[in-house]
């Protein structure tokens, strides 16, 4: 019976491992990054004043997971423009997200429900991609565990650690910002996604890689979801870090912590901050609210 | 019948760039170059940065390609003869005894030869370079319109991306969102040549390289002349824009919101005229930097 229900188990990964990601799940991989795209400030001014921008930086948010991993492996930057269709498909959602008359299709899109399901979706396309970076990155590096960590994660987590570029590409130059410094939850579980993945792939984890993929999709759709449900910019790792970091990287993390809570005198060196906390406090509030857009943008 | 016709197009598309064309390409390349503020400065403090900064100058468009290809992007270094000679043209635009080269370059028929020159070598790049796109990608028209937009118009976009490295540039600036003039040709350019390449447009290429380069020489020669900035794409632009992307509506709601903004869409409404104007020549200064 146990016996059965692993192997049914094992059978619906498998088969769950090999469900072709183009259509549906690729469209939904669009849409949510897209619309992560009109959440930014200024995008919808841009879209109408420079559509041919506009639609760059769409590209850059369905795509940029690939272009960069096609950097770093040193292959043809505009690879993946050669799927025409695939192209085609964002293009068209870029312009429905963008232009649809009535803003129909983005108001569709955004309820909740909707939404839920596509985000839920998005995470399998990201799973999938990080698994597939890491097998194409052994097949160049056949012991560079590194080189799959880091291909592993730059597909997952895609466009975010290219985000100055693609502001750039928006008229927006702030290399203080980085998603490197601010990392957001899709950005942290791509790094260990890839890392659990590199270890599967150099068989160090005795799973297969369907299941592997399975357990992950399942964890990393639920999180998201959970997330986007509540509207919450925390993330899972947040107590795992609170306990582990102070034991990795000694006290500084936990003063970095305190500084952090109770108000930026420090760190920000504002005039107004000394005199009184109110300031302080409004300082706070302000990192606190740029740190919530920066996980909103959330890829 | 029309022989004469097939042969005189036939040659002219064979005609080899290497001496004449590229040194005009070259020319206006780099005289570009020497326009903008505090280019002669840097030349005589730093000769070194200033001759990198040409070569990005005239040969940014194959840089661009070749980033994009996963090519050496340091390989127009090896091709020697183009380097040296567009090195002496750097050389004796900023050093020549009494600005001689300048002052030459003044003289407007001077300008227009040149310019005309340079837009010659403008074909010969967008179909070399969609021409090499397919070579990679059989069946991919984007990746052919992207490398010969890159070939054909990459320079600009190597030059300010240069200029952001050295901190002198800040990207606020609206022209690097607007397309500039030769980008917007070159990428119509591209596309002809592309839907060319895949049969799907019945012209012979040395036809369509004809008549292309012809359009455009015609076309930067009277900019010049005439001194307007374009405006040749503008009713195609407004109706297309209109139908695709709803300028309409997007008007009202920023005239009401302020009335600059609504002059840099180019509306050019009687109520913004001044603002106009001054976007009109910030366009015009645009388009004379040539690419």
């Amino acid at each position: 019976m146990e016996l059965l229900s692993a192997l049914s188990l094992g059978e619906l990964a498998l088969s769950f491992s090999r469900v072709p990601l183009f259509p549906v799940f690729d469209l939904s991989y669009f849409i949510v990054s897209i619309l992560y795209l009109k959440y930014e400030p200024g995008a919808v001014e841009l879209s109408r004043r420079h559509p041919m921008a506009s639609w760059l930086c769409a590209m850059l948010h369905c795509f940029g997971s690939y272009i960069l991993a096609d950097l770093l492996l040193g292959e043809p930057l505009i690879d993946y423009f050669s799927n025409n269709s695939s192209v085609l498909l964002a293009s068209a959602v870029w312009y429905l997200i963008f232009f649809c008359p009535l803003d129909l299709f983005y108001k569709c899109v955004c309820f909740l429900p909707v939404k839920l399901i596509f985000v839920a979706m998005k995470e399998v396309v990201r799973v999938r991609k990080i698994a597939v970076g890491i097998h194409h990155a052994h097949h160049h590096y056949h012991h560079g565990w590194f080189v799959m960590i880091a291909t592993g994660w730059v597909k997952g987590s895609g466009v975010a650690l290219m985000s100055n570029f693609e502001q750039l590409l928006r008229g927006v130059w702030k290399p203080e910002t980085n998603e490197i410094l601010h990392m957001s939850f899709p950005t942290k579980a791509s790094l260990y996604g890839a890392i659990l993945f590199t270890l599967q792939q150099t068989r160090w984890l005795p799973v297969s890689k369907a299941s592997l993929i399975f357990i992950f999709t399942m964890f990393m759709v639920s999180c998201k979801v959970f997330l986007t449900a509540t509207h919450s910019h925390s993330s899972p790792f947040d107590v795992l870090e609170g306990y582990i970091c102070p034991v990795l990287f000694g006290t500084s993390w936990g003063g970095d912590h305190h500084h952090d809570n109770h108000g930026g005198s420090h760190g920000g060196g504002g005039p107004g901050s000394p005199h009184s906390a109110l300031p302080a406090k409004s300082k706070e509030e302000l990192s606190e609210g740029s740190r919530k857009k920066k996980t909103k943008k959330a890829d | 019948m029309d022989s004469p016709w097939d042969e005189l197009t036939l040659a002219f598309s064979r005609t080899s760039m290497f001496p004449f064309f590229d040194i005009a390409h070259y020319l206006v390349s780099v005289m570009a170059l020497k326009r903008q503020p505090g280019a002669a400065a840097v030349a005589r403090k730093n000769p070194f940065s200033s001759w990198f900064t040409a070569m990005l100058h005239c040969f940014g468009g194959g840089i661009l390609s070749c980033v994009l290809l996963a090519e050496p992007p340091l390989r127009f270094l090896a091709n020697n003869t183009n380097i040296l000679l567009a090195s002496s043209i750097w050389y004796i635009t900023f050093f020549c005894p009494c600005d001689l080269v300048s002052q030459g370059y003044s003289f407007l028929p001077v300008q227009l030869l040149a310019a005309g020159m340079k837009e010659v070598t403008r074909t010969w790049k967008i179909v070399g370079g969609v021409k090499h796109a397919n070579s990679y990608y059989k069946n991919s028209w984007i990746v052919m319109i992207a490398i010969g937009w890159a070939r054909g118009a990459g320079g600009s976009i190597i030059t300010n991306f240069e200029q952001l490295v050295k901190g002198g540039w800040k990207p606020e600036a609206d022209e690097w969102l607007k397309m500039s003039y030769p980008a917007k040709v070159t990428l119509l350019g591209s596309i002809i040549f592309t839907f060319q390449h895949t049969k799907y447009l019945a012209v012979s290429r040395h036809n369509l390289m004809f008549l292309y380069t012809m359009f455009l020489v015609v076309t930067k020669i009277t900019m010049m002349i005439t001194e307007t900035a374009t405006v040749l794409f503008a009713p195609l632009e407004d109706t297309l824009g209109r139908m695709l992307f709803g300028w309409q509506q997007q008007f009202s709601s920023c005239e009401k919101k302020s009335e600059t903004k609504s002059s840099f869409n180019g509306t050019g409404s009687s109520t913004s005229k001044p603002i106009a104007v001054a976007s009109d020549t910030v366009k015009k200064k645009h388009t004379k930097k040539t690419e």
